[in-house]
């Protein structure tokens, strides 16, 4: 009985080798979250993470000119609008003092390099060089000098990979900065992203810049998201179509900052009760 | 000639891990959009052709769970390894021992990538998909097949590299 058995499978060994990865495969799914899965998938991403960072010189010797040039003109243009914001900042803290408003906590961030993308088509992701051990947590939210990149899904010691806006699973609490209108940023595929659930009578128009709001409990507020390139009317919708061009350019995306603030956890049970 | 050259197992790995770096460092550079080839599932394809089904889906698990892990996505780990897995074991019936570099140095082989990428693609979209407002339709569309024909242009290089060692 029992070499019959044997020999049915090396009979087919191809078909049970195949039921063995895939089972393996299905298992893995569904224990996405249990603790050894963690642990494994941590140690992969650490080996993974260090052949892509050894190897990271590669893209970097084609883009160095081309990047020293585009640096350069940013500088001018930066070194103005420094100047205008410190005095744009000196006005604030005297009108808030005057008021008596709370500041806003200052963030601590950690800076990295992108060493590895991993692109298919609808679940984006980098890998920075960055982990545990410079302090990078899962869910902290990741930045470029231009906006928001994204957010930590999973790290490894030196290590981490990066959920971009170019996600479909990402949501981000938004508001418009100049009619403080609030909306929902999603990415449904292409280039540019939606603000959803923001109501026909609302005060938007294309340029307005927009940021995350102080509604996300995942997301510190005001960080720059992007600029709204259109906004349509659809028959019969009570929201408007609001595309929006993201400020970060994910293709060219090199140094990231990871600023190290979690989601607060408090306010996560406390909003959680009245759902 | 009509064997593909023999790959020793060690250069076999390290021209995995190089596929995978490929994969993730210089084929991003190379996106229209967010639409990039897939070299990884190209190489799952050559191992089927050459060594047939049970290379073809080991090659595809291990090479998914390494891409899974890249991915970082919560709840994803075990996607790719599923649809690689089948995409490697599907290519593996192409296999005839006496016909490997016949079959890579002609259209067969970028046909044979195409028709694996686009069940590869249609797997992983399908459960991608699950639980979020994203129609399936739109998605194979704009993202499926667009990424099938760009990989299977890609596979028109080792095809020609091949083809010029069958002439010489």
């Amino acid at each position: 009985m029992l070499k019959r058995a044997y020999d049915l499978l090396v009979q087919f060994k191809e078909y049970a080798l195949l039921a063995l990865y895939l089972l393996t495969a299905l298992v893995l799914f569904a224990q996405n979250t249990s603790a050894p899965v963690k642990g494994i998938r941590s140690n992969l991403l650490a080996a993974a993470g260090f052949l892509q960072d050894t190897f990271d010189f590669i893209p970097d010797y084609f883009s160095l000119s081309r990047e020293n040039r585009a640096l350069r003109e940013q500088n001018i243009l930066l070194a103005d609008e420094v100047n205008m914001l410190r005095e744009a900042a000196i006005e604030n803290i005297r009108l808030r003092a005057m008021v008596g408003l709370k500041d806003r906590p200052a963030f601590q961030y950690v800076s990295a390099l992108v060493v590895g993308t991993q692109m298919h088509a609808l679940t984006n992701t980098v890998t920075i060089n960055a982990g545990s051990e410079n302090g990078v947590k899962t869910g902290m939210p990741v930045l470029t000098d231009h906006g928001l990149a994204g957010r930590v899904t999973s790290t490894s010691g030196r290590y981490a990979i990066v959920q971009l806006l170019l996600h479909k699973d990402i949501r981000v609490s938004a508001r418009i900065q100049r009619s403080r209108v609030n909306g929902i940023v999603r990415w449904t595929g292409g280039n540019e992203l939606r603000m959803i659930n923001v109501p026909k009578t609302s005060d938007v128009i294309p340029g307005d810049v927009l940021i995350t709001s102080e509604f996300s409990s995942l997301f510190p507020s005001g960080i720059r998201i992007g600029v709204i390139s259109s906004t349509r009317d659809v028959p019969g919708d009570l929201f408007q179509e609001i595309l929006v061009k993201p400020s970060v350019d994910f293709d060219r995306m090199e140094e990231v900052f990871v600023a190290t603030v979690l989601p607060d956890s408090t306010r996560i049970v406390l909003e959680g009760r009245i759902r | 000639m009509t064997s593909a050259p023999v790959i020793r197992p060690a250069l076999l790995v390290l021209i995995s891990l190089a596929a995978l770096l490929l994969q993730t460092m210089v084929i991003p550079y190379a996106a229209v959009g967010t639409i990039v080839p897939d070299a990884v599932l190209i190489w799952i394809v050559y191992l089927a052709i050459t060594r047939g089904h049970i290379a073809g889906s080991t090659a595809g698990f291990f090479l998914g769970l390494i891409m899974d892990v890249l991915m970082g996505g919560d709840g994803m780990l075990g996607l790719a390894a599923f649809t690689k897995t089948l995409a490697g074991f599907l290519a593996g019936y192409t296999f005839s021992e006496n016909k490997t570099l016949q079959t890579l140095s002609t259209s067969r082989f970028p046909l044979i990538v195409a028709i694996t990428a686009l069940v590869h693609n249609q797997f992983y979209f399908l459960v991608s998909l699950q639980g979020t407002d994203i129609p399936f339709e739109s998605v194979v569309l704009r993202y499926g097949v667009p990424a099938t024909i760009y990989t299977a242009l890609l596979a028109l290089l080792p095809m020609f590299i091949f083809a010029r060692r069958v002439r010489s």
